[in-house]
């Protein structure tokens, strides 16, 4: 099975429709983090939100997770976790990245298995979503009406 | 100037590609090294035995091949002295070892010979070239007799022009040239040799005598000294010091020392021993059957400014063969010795940049030729200075010679003696060569090799006070000079001085900005390529790894160093990462030449050095990224943003893998894209 493949996957499985937040707008950065990490917190009775959002946004304050293409892939690798989880945002109006001076349109936030063996799978996965979220592909999200809809396209 | 990425919108591009280039980062194999070397070196051939025979009578052969068997503990010395890798040849070796006077003033002593190198040899090819003409009208009866003087300093100033301007323009492959010049002379000295033997054969042979028969003139200030002349080991010693300008360019090998390829250390002492072996064969050899086959008195008059085409015309056959002999002598004589001309220039002018480095000589020195990229500042003084010691000597080998060996006795005398403290002050660099005979006495080697040679050199250095006149005069008038323009400049400059030292030495390199990666990478060849991403100069293990394994004939190294944009916005994590890029690329350059591998240095303006480094590496096809380890995030966030950076930037399918590789102190994070 080729990394491709691999990589899709696991996108199609990782978000469902309650994985998925659509909005109009949203204030910063770190309160949209913060409701990603509950809506993902809520299947996962050993995850501590505060802990994970604490974890999500000190990574965030070392290398931007912000691409120019309007994707923002904040991540941490957890040790409670044995699998991989995420959930997403789409933005009708993009969100300022202070930090990078960049707009997000799609928010991304992914969480790993800290075990080492998992590692590569990571980067395998980020490497994937950066390469699938292009402009025309986060556009088409953006068109997109409802959260079913989205979760629908990303498994496709 | 074009954008380099086009296929993608958003702030996160390159913004301006610059391709850096140096003289110093194409390197060549040893027998390479050997001929640019030898080019200078085996040159004294055509003229160290004449000056000698005028010197000290028929004996010279034995001092000219005793001469050429030192040669080997010289270039022993040079071994050590390059295997301390302290860039800048004997200058920065007596500087690191005895301080900066010490340095000046064999930097000053050094350049003096270096400015007679030069002349010595483009008035000694005017010699050959006007015997061979006179040879012709002579065999033609056409009853003209050119004027050899008059000739070899016309000669002498066509050559050193034309040298000089191939050298503001950068004289490309010289390497390459010098190769076939010694081939073509180790031809032509075979086909002699046969020739010497077969006419030894035919009429007999006489050995050259041991006495020595010195001339008022080159007794010098010891023709008034009684006890000088009556003792026989320093009439030894006397007639070796006329001979040492037989040494004329050994000290070329620390010069060409950074340009041979990996394995370094290896491939110095092959050079060497083929350097000593060359040199034995062909200076010591040819100036020996010379003085087997020329009768002395032709010697002495007729062949004495042009001893190798006295031999030619001296062997048993017809004249017609013995006018195709001398004709080829002169063409392999005018090539070395016109190389002679050539790296005397770039000697000198290595030397003046290395000092002008540390502040001793203002920036105007080394300014940086607009279009050839050239100190051509340095190289019009010298060339300007070497004519007008061509147009003073009016075409006398002799008077050159007379005045030569100063500055490489005493150079020698300073660096032998800086090696040696060094033993004691670098006890715990790692050595690939040391110099024979050391005692081991805890951490330390005492140098009684060095010591003995030392002692020798100081002997010879000092007899020739006395003995080379003009050499003491000349080579004392033009060090003290040259040691207080030095001393004055560099006062004048103290504060510009305090703060290059400060800085440390720089690479002059030449920015050439290209439309995009695409023409930054047009002249890359091997099959393979790795990119290394640089940041810091302190912290360039990736590289040192990379350029450890590298295998040069197969792989590319490029070294990006992405500059933050200045007049835009950039990404916060990316404003504290804005040095200096001439700082960067001289820690670069200094590791491509430790190594002896070429890297192509690239300079890209971004204002994310991901996308910068992703953009090249997909631009340039290259199956590895390697970076170094950034101390503030550490391995596995930078990782998770190149790959990031990658998927975003990639817009088909891969041609082959590609492996991302984030290197520290025995540690790796690597992530191997493989579509």
């Amino acid at each position: 099975m080729s990394q491709n493949e691999q990589s899709k996957i696991s996108l199609g499985s990782l978000i469902k429709p309650s994985r998925v937040l659509v909005a109009e707008a949203y204030p910063d950065k770190k309160q949209l983090i913060e409701a990603l990490v509950k809506t993902v917190c809520k299947d996962y009775a050993q995850l501590d939100s505060a802990d994970v959002a604490s974890q999500v946004l000190k990574r965030e304050e070392g290398i931007s997770t912000t691409l120019d293409t309007g994707l923002s892939i904040p991540h941490a690798r957890l040790e409670e976790l044995t699998d991989f989880a995420a959930a997403m945002a789409v933005l009708r109006t993009p969100l300022r990245d202070a930090a990078g001076d960049l707009s997000i349109r799609v928010m991304f936030l992914f969480l790993s298995p800290a075990k080492p063996a998992f590692f590569q799978k990571h980067l395998q996965i980020l490497s994937a979503l950066a390469e699938k979220f292009k402009p025309e592909f986060i556009e088409e999200l953006v068109s997109l009406k409802s959260a079913e809809e989205i979760a629908a396209r990303l498994a496709r | 100037m074009k954008n380099a990425s086009d296929t993608s919108s958003g702030l996160s591009r390159v913004k301006k590609v610059v391709v850096l280039t140096t003289a110093m980062l194409t390197f060549i194999p040893f027998w390479k090294a050997a001929a640019v070397v030898l080019c200078d070196f085996g040159s004294s051939a055509f003229y160290a035995g004449g000056i000698a025979m005028r010197a000290f009578g028929p004996s010279f052969p034995w001092y000219i091949l005793a001469v050429m068997l030192f040669s080997g503990l010289l270039l022993m010395l040079e071994l050590e002295a390059c295997s301390l890798f302290v860039r800048g040849g004997a200058y920065k070796i007596v500087r690191e070892g005895m301080g900066d006077t010490a340095a000046k003033l064999a930097a000053s002593a050094l350049i003096f010979d270096f400015i007679l190198t030069g002349p010595i040899s483009a008035v000694t090819a005017g010699h050959y070239l006007c015997g061979l003409i006179n040879s012709f009208l002579e065999l033609a009866s056409v009853g003209v007799e050119l004027p050899e003087s008059a000739v070899s300093v016309v000669f002498g100033l066509l050559v050193t022009g034309y040298f000089w301007r191939q050298n503001v323009k950068g004289i490309e492959e010289s390497s390459s040239k010098s190769a076939k010049i010694i081939a073509f002379s180790l031809a032509v000295s075979f086909l002699l040799a046969i020739w010497s033997f077969i006419t030894i054969a035919l009429r007999g042979a006489h050995m050259p005598p041991t006495s020595l028969q010195f001339s008022a003139e080159s007794l010098g200030w010891a023709a008034n000294i009684d006890w000088m002349q009556t003792i026989g080991l320093v009439g030894m010693m006397m007639a070796f010091g006329h001979s040492v300008l037989a040494l004329s360019g050994i000290e070329t090998l620390s010069q060409v020392y950074r340009e041979i390829e990996y394995p370094k250390a290896i491939n110095l002492k092959k050079a060497a021993w083929l350097i000593f072996v060359f040199a034995l064969l062909f200076t010591g050899g040819l100036t020996f059957l010379s003085a087997v086959i020329i009768p002395p008195e032709l010697i002495a008059t007729k062949y004495n400014d042009n001893l190798l085409a006295g031999l030619a015309m001296s062997m048993a056959g017809p004249n017609i063969l013995k006018l195709l002999m001398q004709a080829m002598i002169v063409v392999c004589g005018v090539a070395m010795l016109s190389g002679a001309v050539n790296t005397s220039l770039i000697g000198s002018n290595s030397l003046m940049n290395r000092i002008a480095e540390d502040g001793i000589l203002t920036d105007w020195f080394r300014k940086i030729h607009r279009r050839y990229g050239t100190s051509y500042h340095i190289i019009h003084v010298i060339a300007a200075v070497q004519l007008a010691v061509i147009l003073i000597s009016r075409g006398n080998v002799y008077l050159l010679g007379e005045a030569y060996a100063f500055g490489v006795m005493w150079c020698f005398v300073f660096e032998v003696s800086a090696i040696i403290r060094l033993r004691w002050k670098k006890a715990a660099h790692k050595r690939d060569f040391m110099f024979p005979l050391n005692v081991k006495y805890e951490n330390y080697y005492i140098p009684v090799g060095l010591i003995l040679l030392c002692g020798f050199l100081v002997s010879i250095a000092c007899v020739n006070l006395f003995t080379k006149q003009i050499a003491t005069v000349a080579g004392l008038g033009f060090t003290a000079f040259l040691f207080a323009v030095f001393s004055l400049s560099e006062r004048l400059n103290a504060k510009r001085a305090n703060t290059m030292f400060e800085e440390g030495y720089r690479e002059r390199i030449n920015a050439e900005t290209v439309d995009d990666l695409k023409e930054a990478f047009s002249e890359l060849e091997c099959p393979h390529r790795i990119l290394v991403a640089v940041k810091d100069p302190e912290n360039l293990y990736h590289l040192e790894e990379v350029l450890s394994k590298a295998n040069a004939e197969e792989t590319d190294v490029i070294v990006l160093y992405c500059k933050p944009v200045e007049n835009v916005l950039y990404r916060q994590d990316m404003r504290s990462a804005a040095v200096d890029e001439h700082e960067v690329f001289t820690a670069v350059i200094f590791l491509a030449e430790k190594y002896g591998l070429p890297v192509t240095p690239v300079l890209v303006h971004s204002n994310d050095a991901y996308y910068a480094i992703a953009q090249a590496a997909a631009v340039a096809d290259a199956e590895e990224v390697v970076m170094g380890v950034s101390g503030r995030h550490g391995a596995n966030p930078q990782i998770e943003r190149a790959v990031m950076t990658w998927g975003a930037v990639k817009e088909r399918e891969l041609k082959h893998p590609v492996t991302l590789r984030i290197l520290w102190e025995g540690r790796e994070v690597s992530y191997r894209f493989t579509r």
